[in-house]
């Protein structure tokens, strides 16, 4: 097979560097950095996502320069949400890479679909003789063939994965890479170009780039550290533990049947039981089905024996709930007094 | 602003935060997508652009709050209530003297205090004088003196001498007062950006220095930075070689070649290729002398090889003096640091018997041994006239992949004495003189670079 002969190029030139990634009337560019983060804000708001400024401002350089992001903090802070409620603010699919170790390219990228690719073989062997019919030798019936375009590797044979649909989408598209950090290191360096350039090299195809630039997310829990060369094609964002404003105004926004004074309490104590050392500290989806817990319990203020009993929402290790259980007094009457 | 850019992606190197030029192109890009009147949205997107970890992220946060502090001249400001003394001259009278603008401009300066103009002045001074190179605490005077040149001292203190030949005593008071406060606040001006720039050059300087003085020679009290240092340059090897680790899996058919492997056998699945990787297994035995002077050597060789874990799944560690004893669960336990701390302690004493360690070696781990097995030797090979156990090496040696022996003396001392490198170095693929971090480093990464 000559190399260039089954060479497409789908893509148009690097559009990223042209402006705003995603086509959209989100964000124009005539817009000040301000009010587009503004903007984001209440966008997200809407979305169900209660995002501080940091976020934002992660949210607003990705859309602008094009660059994907990588989110990291503890787990369940909203990492994986945040791609969703871009997702839906910006009114583009959402298109989701669950990374683990053992993941490869033809289940990232792009794989054959050999089913079909071995009927075609079999359809060309019935017709070969038509097509060969009056050739006279071997060169003028190789010669014949080759007019014939490669159609064996060819995009009608190509079944896309996650990263080649993003590059596919007519439309643009939200690219979420989640859990970057269980993903072998050979998957990392192959998304490099990927995350540079949003192209990617299929040997049999040559280079594909994307339609329209989706934006990137790549998440990451930090189980293993990532390369500088990842880290350096990405803008950092690190999402911490929220502050007690935030927190509340996430409950109230996702839960919003729990009353304001409860509200208060349980983010109180939830904040308290975070400055205890545990082995895994309750993050903002813990604080959250604690919330709706409560509201099921029809609770109206919190005491040491609901939270008791409920404690098993918020901590996930039995030596976690016995190693609090001495200190539940002091934590809920601390709470009490945030009421 | 791409020079006051190019000055904090400085400052930010200087406090420990790696900084590429790609990422400073991405900083400049990102503040031209913010602007500059946010102060948090400046710090944001220049956090999310330039620092790439948590540890990263704390030090950005330090280093932008030092580098854009808002700087309040209030000493000079708040001297005076601005009340004009009486038998002082209308204001609007032009600055007596009025040679040099540049004079009459400071003294006009400092007499308006108008704070904004004289911090912008304090800034175009300093740049002047490049305040941004300094490097050493004795330099301070130095430079303090030339932003205060830049800004035009000299013609101010002649305009003063000026006004008190002109009599105007009191006027003249005020202005040398305040221009001594404009000297404090230049002062700390550029101590501030000493301390911006220069935060951890002492450390690095230091550590080089350490990187390369003997082990043997190194004091207690610089164990801690060196400990730190090996932690350092083991993070360095385990990101340079880790990479290489191959992930076997075995069993998997490998449609994608198999196809394309059996197109001449006109489709059919003729040949089939499975898709496998070689995994290699390193295995490192580590045989320790833990007496006197080879102590400080083989304490951070094991500290190096026990931060290495990572990329080095099987280490087993052996220390001996006299009698040799395993410590690999030690370090299971405990941290490097005290797990080598109680090996010295434990096993240290005793005069060094090369033969009775190497026979016990040959006992206890010679089935360990294979030909995937490393097995580094760091000793003096001072057999103090006993049986140097070249015999009971060889046998490991025929074993294992490779031997090599780390003897912490300069060569010109070896085979002197009662040193018998020469009978056990025959028993090795190599033998290294190891004195300093710098050498163990290389040690290592030779290993690293064949073994994994």
């Amino acid at each position: 097979m000559h190399p260039e002969s089954g060479l497409i190029r789908l893509g148009f030139q690097r559009a990223h560097e042209k402006g705003p990634v995603v086509p959209t009337n989100k964000l124009p560019p005539e817009i000040g950095a301000r009010a587009a983060i503004e903007d984001i804000k209440a966008g997200f708001d809407a979305a169900g996502y209660v995002c501080s400024e940091a976020i934002a401002t992660a949210v607003f350089l990705a859309v602008r320069l094009g660059k994907p992001v990588l989110i990291e903090g503890p787990p369940g802070v909203g990492k994986t949400e945040l791609a969703r409620a871009t997702s839906t603010w910006l009114e583009k699919p959402l298109i989701r890479l669950q990374c683990y170790e053992g993941l490869d390219e033809a289940k990232a990228l792009y794989e054959w679909k050999y089913g079909k690719q071995l009927l075609y073989t079999q359809v060309l062997k019935d017709k070969l003789g038509d097509l060969m019919e009056g050739a006279k030798g071997l060169k003028e019936s190789i010669a014949r063939l080759h007019e014939f375009d490669d159609t064996f590797f060819n995009e009608e044979f190509l079944e896309p994965r996650p990263l080649l649909k993003a590059l596919w989408a007519k439309d643009g598209a939200v690219l979420l890479i989640d859990e970057i950090d269980k993903s072998d290191q050979e998957f990392e360096a192959f998304l490099l170009e990927m995350l540079q350039d949003y192209q990617i090299s299929i040997p049999e195809l040559g280079t594909i780039s994307a339609r329209i630039p989706p934006v990137c997310f790549l998440t990451s829990n930090n189980t293993r550290e990532l390369g500088d060369a990842l880290k350096r094609r990405c803008l950092h964002l690190y999402i911490p533990y929220p502050d007690a404003a935030l927190e509340r105004r996430i409950i109230e926004r996702r839960v919003p049947e729990l009353c304001a004074e409860l509200n208060r309490e349980l983010v109180a104590f939830v904040q308290g039981l975070r400055a205890i050392d545990l082995k895994k500290v309750p993050a903002i989806s813990e604080t959250i089905d604690w919330a709706r817990a409560l509201v099921l319990l029809h609770a109206n203020t919190l005491d040491v024996e609901l939270v008791r009993t409920t404690l098993n929402v918020l901590l996930k290790f039995q030596d976690d709930i016995e190693n609090v259980d001495g200190e539940l007094y002091a934590l809920t009457s601390a709470a009490r007094k945030a009421r | 602003m791409s020079a006051v850019l190019t000055d904090f992606l400085k400052a930010l190197r200087a406090s420990d935060v790696r900084v590429s030029t790609a990422e400073g192109m991405d900083a400049v890009a990102a503040l031209a997508a913010v602007g500059f009147e946010d102060r948090t949205l400046v710090k944001n997107a220049l956090s999310q652009a330039l620092a790439k970890s948590p540890d990263d992220k704390l030090r950005f946060d330090a280093c932008f709050e030092h580098f854009f502090a808002h700087e309040d001249m209030q000493r000079i400001d708040d001297a005076e209530p601005e009340a004009p003394p009486e038998g002082a001259p209308p204001n609007d009278m032009p600055p007596p003297g009025g040679g040099g603008s540049g004079a009459g401009g400071l003294l006009g300066l400092l007499e308006s205090g108008d704070r904004a103009a004289l911090q912008l002045a304090l800034a175009q001074g300093a740049a002047q004088a490049r305040v941004n190179e300094i490097r050493l605490f004795t330099q301070r005077g130095q430079f303090t003196r030339r932003t205060l040149e830049a800004m035009g001292l000299v013609g101010a203190e002649e305009a003063i001498e000026r006004l008190e030949a002109a009599g105007e005593i009191e006027r003249a008071r005020r202005a040398r007062r305040k221009l001594v406060e404009l000297r404090e606040e230049v002062i700390a001006y550029v101590e501030r950006q000493m301390l911006l720039l220069t935060a951890n050059a002492g450390t690095k300087l230091r550590e080089e220095t350490l990187a390369r003085i003997p082990l043997a020679r190194a004091e207690a009290r610089d164990f801690k930075l060196m400990q730190g240092l090996v932690r350092k340059l083991a993070k360095r090897l385990i990101a340079l070689h880790s990479r290489r680790r191959k992930i076997a899996r075995r069993g998997q058919l490998d449609v994608r070649h198999t196809l394309r492997r059996n197109i001449e056998f006109d489709g059919l699945l003729f040949d089939l290729v499975w898709k496998r990787k070689k995994i290699e297994r390193p295995k490192v035995v580590a045989v320790c002398d833990v007496s006197g002077s080879v102590a400080a050597v083989s304490r951070f060789l094991l500290l190096f090889l026990y931060s290495l874990t990572e990329v080095l799944p099987k280490i087993r560690a052996f220390v001996f003096s006299n009698q040799l004893a395993e410590v690999t669960s030690l370090f299971e336990t405990l941290t490097a640091e005290d797990a080598v701390a109680k090996a010295q302690r434990d096993y240290g004493w005793g005069s060094t018997d090369y033969g009775r360690a190497l026979a016990e070696l040959e006992a206890i781990a010679l089935d360990d041994i294979d030909h995937r097995t490393t097995v580094l030797v760091l000793g003096d090979a001072r057999s103090n006239y006993g049986n140097p156990g070249h015999a009971s090496l060889r046998r490991i040696h025929e074993r294992a992949r490779r031997v090599i022996w780390l003897n912490p003396e300069p060569r010109t001392f070896w085979n002197t004495g009662d040193s018998e490198m020469r009978r056990l170095g025959a028993a090795c693929d190599r033998v290294e003189s190891c004195r300093s971090l710098a050498q163990l480093e290389a040690v290592v990464t030779e290993i690293l670079r064949t073994a994994v």
